[in-house]
């Protein structure tokens, strides 16, 4: 997509480069210097369990707003209108009811576990936790494997480079630098990081959003999404847009992603005690409402912005069709090249790239931990020492970042990014809430009950376009007619196709979970925790 | 549609405003959390190290 040969420039001039990369050369000095305080590997994962009220709800947001966030999100905002606003108020009514009830997030900050599959364990044994480890990094690393791709293209946008060359070149650059500070620092640079993330994230956003509306007018947004998109750009429920259960779906996602997923839930592993847990999440809810919200709204303002501009609209808003998921995304960096003044810009982008670098670093983290502590070292029966999972823990992080490499220049993404993210968290978090809710709250569920839902979870894969296509080849190798079921799969709208697999999921998951409990029930108490 | 409409802008606006509050709010507080962070980081290894170095 050559922008400049329709006539479109970017604002983006030498100085916001130097803006940029004085940033980030910065901030990556400064996460490598926090190393010196990292001593063993509580310090390195959850940052010896220290982590106060506001630095945690600073480093939850700033992890959760990421650049990716800012992606998917204003790529739904283009392509749903205000509708998608519904999403921000399910996850912020959702984080709500978490924190003021510590519903799932408590217990587990009580039992003092690292990560999620450690829950497992305890309660259903080890095997629990080496097969529910495994779907957990499986799905988190393949939920990330876009993140360097949707970075790069907002980098692609708003610089105005578009050269396939640039993307491979920039992937390449902004991976060095997370891995570097990331295998040095752990949690500790993460907070920190993060917080100063936080700082330069937050009070950007606000102001693009107002020099957003100043430039576009709320009155103009809104009579074009009226015009264009009618009572689906606003209306949630209208069978033309998302459809209820879409919004169902997205209710369960929030509960997901604030206190199943683990890199939220290491937050609350990380505070210091269990009022903080409840505090950090009822303070962050309103992160979670803005991480999506403001986002969707560049989303929207891309869209009327391009619907007003010619030359734009026949690539963005084609007349037949729609246009491509990578188009989709590259639209709200667009947006934001075109308005925002020289300088200011630059402040922007290095808040963006900060964002991208500090979710990059999390989730990196994140699922190298869960290798380390939840995959490997539980084959060990004398136990791993501290050294030996610190230098597990950051060859992980380097062959998970060599992964998302390769996976983010190769996969064909073919549907919204945010879809994309949810089917491939379906993978893990499905047979996980089953696991988490039975596992907290009853008493009778059981490790054969565990292993079911783990295994029912692991089925929304087929919500993957590629597998999808996979399980079709093989089914009419096999014989079965499957014509008609991929004629209907064919004319559903991605979202809601995703909303139906990942609620099917669920279900079965949680029937498994407690037919497997009542059916096979634990004998002899293997279970560790008591309530 | 004008019901959506208008909780929609009640809504952005009211989102806004509370996250603006956050903002201020959060970057003070975390500020001084992190110097406590490393406060109680230092003086944990401190400690460490005197408990490592051997008795005279």
């Amino acid at each position: 997509m050559d922008l400049s040969a329709i006539g479109i420039d970017t604002n983006f001039g030498p100085v916001d480069w130097c803006i940029v990369v004085g940033y980030l050369i910065i901030v990556v000095s400064f996460g490598v210097y926090i190393r010196r305080y990292i001593s063993n590997v509580t310090d390195f994962i959850v940052a010896g369990r220290g982590l106060k009220t506001f630095l945690a709800v600073a480093t939850m947001i700033g992890t959760e707003l990421g650049l990716v966030t800012v992606m998917y999100s204003a790529q739904k905002g283009f392509t749903g209108g205000f509708a998608a606003f519904h999403i921000a108020l399910a996850a912020a009514i959702v984080t709500l009811v978490v924190g003021l009830t510590g519903f799932i997030v408590v217990p587990l900050r009580r039992m003092e576990v690292m990560t999620i599959p450690e829950f497992y364990e305890k309660r259903f044994g080890r095997g629990v936790r080496i097969l529910g480890g495994t779907i957990l990094a499986f799905s988190g690393i393949l939920n990330m494997g876009m993140f360097l791709k949707a970075g790069s293209i907002f980098v692609m946008g708003i610089t105005g480079m578009t050269e396939d060359i640039h993307l491979k070149v920039i992937m390449s650059v902004l991976l060095g630098m997370v891995l570097l500070y990331t295998a040095l620092g752990g949690m500790v640079s993460v907070a920190v990081l993060d917080y100063i993330q936080f700082v330069v994230l937050s009070f950007s956003l606000l102001a693009t959003s107002l020099l957003s509306i100043r430039y576009l007018g709320w009155d103009n947004i809104i009579e074009t999404v009226s015009a264009l998109k009618g009572e689906a750009g606003f209306n949630p429920f209208h069978s033309e847009g998302f459809g209820a259960s879409y919004v169902v779906w997205m209710f369960f996602l929030g509960l997901v992603s604030c206190a199943v997923w683990q890199t939220a839930v290491i937050r609350a592993c990380s505070a210091k005690n269990i009022r903080i847990v409840k505090k950090i999440y009822t303070w962050a809810s309103i992160g979670f409402l803005i991480r999506f919200l403001l986002p969707y709204f560049f989303g929207i303002c891309a869209f009327v912005y391009i619907a007003q501009h010619g030359p734009l609209k026949s690539i963005f808003i084609p007349h037949e069709g729609s246009a491509d998921s990578q188009v989709t995304l590259m639209a709200m960096p667009v947006f934001l090249s075109q308005i925002l003044p020289a300088g200011f810009i630059g402040i922007v982008s290095a808040g963006m790239l900060a964002a991208f670098m500090s979710t990059h670093d999390s989730y990196l983290l994140c699922w190298s931990s869960v290798l380390t502590q939840d995959v490997v070292a539980p084959w060990f029966k004398k136990g791993l020492s501290s050294n030996a999972r610190l230098l597990l823990t950051r060859i992980f992080i380097v062959a998970i970042g060599i992964f998302i490499l390769v996976w983010g220049l190769w996969y064909p993404l073919g549907q919204d990014l945010w879809d994309y993210m949810a089917i491939s968290g379906a993978i893990y978090f499905t047979g996980a809430i089953a696991l988490l809710v039975f596992g907290l709250y009853w008493k009778r569920a059981s490790k054969v009950g565990a292993y079911l839902a783990l295994i029912a979870g692991f089925c929304a894969v087929v919500g993957l376009n590629p597998v999808r296509g996979l399980v079709f080849r093989l089914a009419s190798i096999l014989g079965l007619e499957t014509a008609e079921i991929q004629a209907s799969i064919n004319g559903m709208p991605g979202a809601r196709l995703s909303a139906i697999i990942g609620l099917s999921v669920i279900s079965m998951a949680m029937v498994l979970m407690v037919a497997g409990s009542i059916i096979f029930p634990d004998r002899g108490g293997s279970s560790e925790y008591k309530e | 549609m004008d019901f959506w409409i208008n909780f929609w802008t009640i809504f952005f606006i009211a989102s806004l405003v509370l996250f603006a509050g956050l903002a201020i709010v959060v970057s003070i507080g975390g500020f001084f959390n992190i110097r406590s962070l490393f406060k109680s980081l230092t003086n944990r290894d401190g400690q460490r190290a005197g408990n490592e170095e051997p008795a005279e």
